[in-house]
């Protein structure tokens, strides 16, 4: 069981992360940055989260700030 | 209990937001040269030289002394930063233009030299910066502002391959090129610029990493799109690998 941590005002919404998920458990939120665009949320219901830092790893803009595995 | 698998490098400062575009692989390479600076214990032993490019905002976010220098200039002035300072770790954090065209004298140069410096070349193949003209590194067919119907030989000439004629150079200790269009490669770029940085410290001479990286905004292309151009056709030209390492045994 993992968790991650995503820092709001840092996403740009640029989505890199909710492919490179390989759990898939990144998705647009409801909302949305000073431009107009969502930003994305971590949603992990089954609690599926690897803990693999694969997404803050590939996001290049520090917002996925913390993982946690275990 | 929870094992945390990823946090900030402390070499970036508390707080820091980039200014690049969004999707930009400029925020990845500067945080992957910010953990090989904590991991190799350097941040309060190292000067940085900067460039012109949208590689110059790095002195905002790294916790590093900076000096700025003219366009293409970084490693003439590293170097005298270097000669004065030979404790130091020195490195220079520069883009395709700024290294390989208006600044190539100085580039080749301090490789001939065997400047114990540490060069990263951020290869878009574009200006980013100034609105994505022509640069030195510019694909064959590649449109841009500058070459509206594509780079042809006729007019412009061939792109450079940057990694391989740093090799070539005699005080050149490693030379590489690496990639950040996947996560595997992202960490392959970091054990790649983690090696120049030792091998700078045990002073055996100039390093390089030229890194293919992103213009989603001047590409016109989705962050995702970009990732798929850097893997289907700057990889086809610009192979990535180790085109020198003095203290491998054997190189490609
Ligand atoms: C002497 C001088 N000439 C031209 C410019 C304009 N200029 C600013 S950035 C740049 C090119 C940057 O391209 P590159 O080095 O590839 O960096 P990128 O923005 O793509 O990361 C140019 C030509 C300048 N600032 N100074
Ligand atoms: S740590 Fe791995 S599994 Fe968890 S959200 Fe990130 S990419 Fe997905
Ligand atoms: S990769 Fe980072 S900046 Fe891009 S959408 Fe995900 S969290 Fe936001
Ligand atoms: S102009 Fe290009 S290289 Fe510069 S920050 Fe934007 S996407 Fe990155
Ligand atoms: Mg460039």
């Amino acid at each position: 069981m993992g968790k991650i941590v995503i820092d709001e005002s840092r996403c740009k919404a640029c989505y890199l992360c909710i492919d490179e998920c390989p759990k898939k458990l990144i998705k647009k939120s409801e909302k949305t940055n000073k431009l107009g665009d969502h930003l994305v949320e971590f949603c992990d219901p089954n609690n599926e989260c690897l803990g693999c830092a694969m997404c803050a790893t590939r996001c290049p803009d520090l917002a996925i700030c913390e993982v946690y595995k275990g | 209990m929870a094992v945390q698998t990823f946090k900030l490098p402390k070499s970036l400062k508390e707080g820091a937001k980039f200014s690049f575009c969004p999707g930009c692989d400029h925020g990845v390479a500067v945080r992957i040269l910010a953990e090989v600076l904590d991991e190799l214990g350097l941040t309060e032993n190292t000067i940085t030289a900067t460039s012109i490019g949208c590689s110059v905002t790095i002195y905002d976010f790294i916790n590093v002394d900076a000096i700025e220098a003219p366009h293409g200039r970084a490693l003439a002035e590293a170097t005298g930063i270097k000669r004065a300072r030979p404790d130091k770790c020195v490195f220079t954090y520069q883009g395709d233009g700024d290294f390989a065209s208006i600044g190539i004298g100085e580039s080749l140069h301090c490789a001939l030299r065997g400047e114990n410096i540490t060069a990263i070349c951020i290869n878009n193949t574009t200006y980013g910066m100034t609105g994505g003209q022509l640069g030195p590194t510019t694909l064959l067919g590649q449109k841009t502002t500058t070459s509206p119907t594509g780079r042809n030989v006729e007019y412009y000439g061939y792109p450079i391959k940057i990694a391989e004629h740093i090799a070539l150079c005699d005080g050149t200790a490693y030379s590489a090129r690496v990639s950040l269009d996947t996560v595997a490669n992202i960490k392959k770029a970091k054990q790649a610029i983690k090696k120049a940085f030792e091998i700078q410290m045990k002073g055996l001479g100039f390093t390089f990493i030229e890194i293919l990286s992103t213009c989603p905004t001047n590409w016109k292309m989705t962050p995702e799109q970009a990732h798929d151009r850097v893997r289907n056709q700057m990889m086809e030209v610009f192979k990535p690998g180790v085109y020198k390492d003095i203290t491998a045994e054997k190189t490609v």
